[in-house]
């Protein structure tokens, strides 16, 4: 009842600042660009590349799996700014401003604070991914062949696990700092590092949640589902779990100060 | 250009119109922002795509 309160309030939050229209058509731009410049790359090579008068360019066109991992890729890097950026705000802009006591001069538990927040950007997020993939699988299958609805549905549901994670991080970072500028570059900080260290050592720690856009890669090109990708996905999942107890323990430690 | 390009290029036009509609209607709405308006309205109408998005992220005032 109460939790539904926060939730309601967050995602009427986001709809009037226009998030749930920006976001997603902004991980739409993203996921199509690329394959799309592909696509049309000796197009544009012809009209403004200056090619010298008899010189002959073969552009390889990529496969189907390369194209669809290009969309994926763009997200990895792109989306994973923008998600970080939209919710850097969520709880330390409320502690701020001053919002924060207001809410809690009311009987609200810190659990469902957090976890209300946490769902609504997760929702939010989560849709953009669906929607911007799934567009972009559209234009796949029209430009470069076909890859089955079932692997790309798969294939959407793990890379959600994967921002589940970093939103996760970033209402951690939300619950003891106050500055939004930090609390972003922190987080992308953290998951720069993770995605660095576990790809040096992809070979010794295989569970690493920042290899389940490595996994969805192979999945692409072979088709099989490897089983690293669930371990990844379980500690993916428990890094959230951890990062919001942890943000709900903060904040009650800050209401008691 | 042949009608399938144009097929194809039409949806990724009409996007970018919508995003550049909403942060023209956000930016009316909103009462104040991180610089002046005016240059908001230059930088969303201009900056094709990046404009708009700058504009969510910096322009309004947190």
């Amino acid at each position: 009842m109460q939790w539904q309160t926060i939730f309601k309030k967050e995602l009427t939050e986001h709809w009037r600042s226009f998030k749930w229209i920006w976001v997603p058509i902004v991980f739409i731009i993203f996921a199509i660009m690329d394959p799309l410049t592909m696509y049309y790359f000796p197009i544009i090579m012809d009209t403004v590349g200056n090619v010298p008068e008899g010189a002959t360019m073969d552009f390889p066109t990529p496969s189907v799996a390369e194209a669809m991992i290009m969309s994926f890729s763009q997200l990895g890097l792109l989306g994973v700014l923008i998600a970080v950026v939209v919710s850097m705000g969520l709880v330390s802009k409320e502690v701020k401003s001053g919002v924060y006591e207001l809410v809690l001069s009311k009987p609200v538990s810190f659990t469902n604070y957090i976890t209300a927040k946490y769902v609504a950007i997760l929702m939010l997020i989560a849709f953009s991914l669906a929607a911007s993939l799934l567009v972009s699988w559209y234009y796949v299958n029209i430009l470069f062949g076909t890859i089955s609805f079932i692997q790309i549905v798969v294939s959407i549901l793990f890379f959600i696990v994967y921002f589940m994670m970093i939103l996760g991080i970033v209402m951690l970072f939300n619950s003891f700092l106050k500055s939004q500028g930090l609390v972003a570059f922190l987080s992308i900080i953290t998951v720069v590092a993770l995605n660095v260290v576990s790809s040096i050592y992809s070979h010794v720690i295989t569970w690493s949640p920042t290899l389940i856009s490595d996994y969805i890669n192979v999945y692409f090109y072979s088709g099989q589902l490897e089983t690293e990708i669930w371990f990844s996905s379980v500690a993916a999942v428990a890094i959230t779990v951890i990062s919001l107890i942890i943000a709900t323990i903060t904040l009650k430690n800050k209401a008691i100060d | 250009m042949d009608t399938t390009v144009i097929q194809l290029l039409l949806p990724l036009g009409v996007l970018q119109l919508i995003l550049i509609i909403i942060a023209l209607i956000d930016l009316r709405k909103i009462d104040e922002t991180n610089g002046p308006k005016w240059m908001w309205v230059l930088i969303i109408i201009f900056f094709n795509f990046i404009g708009p998005v700058l504009y969510f992220i910096l322009g309004r005032r947190m």
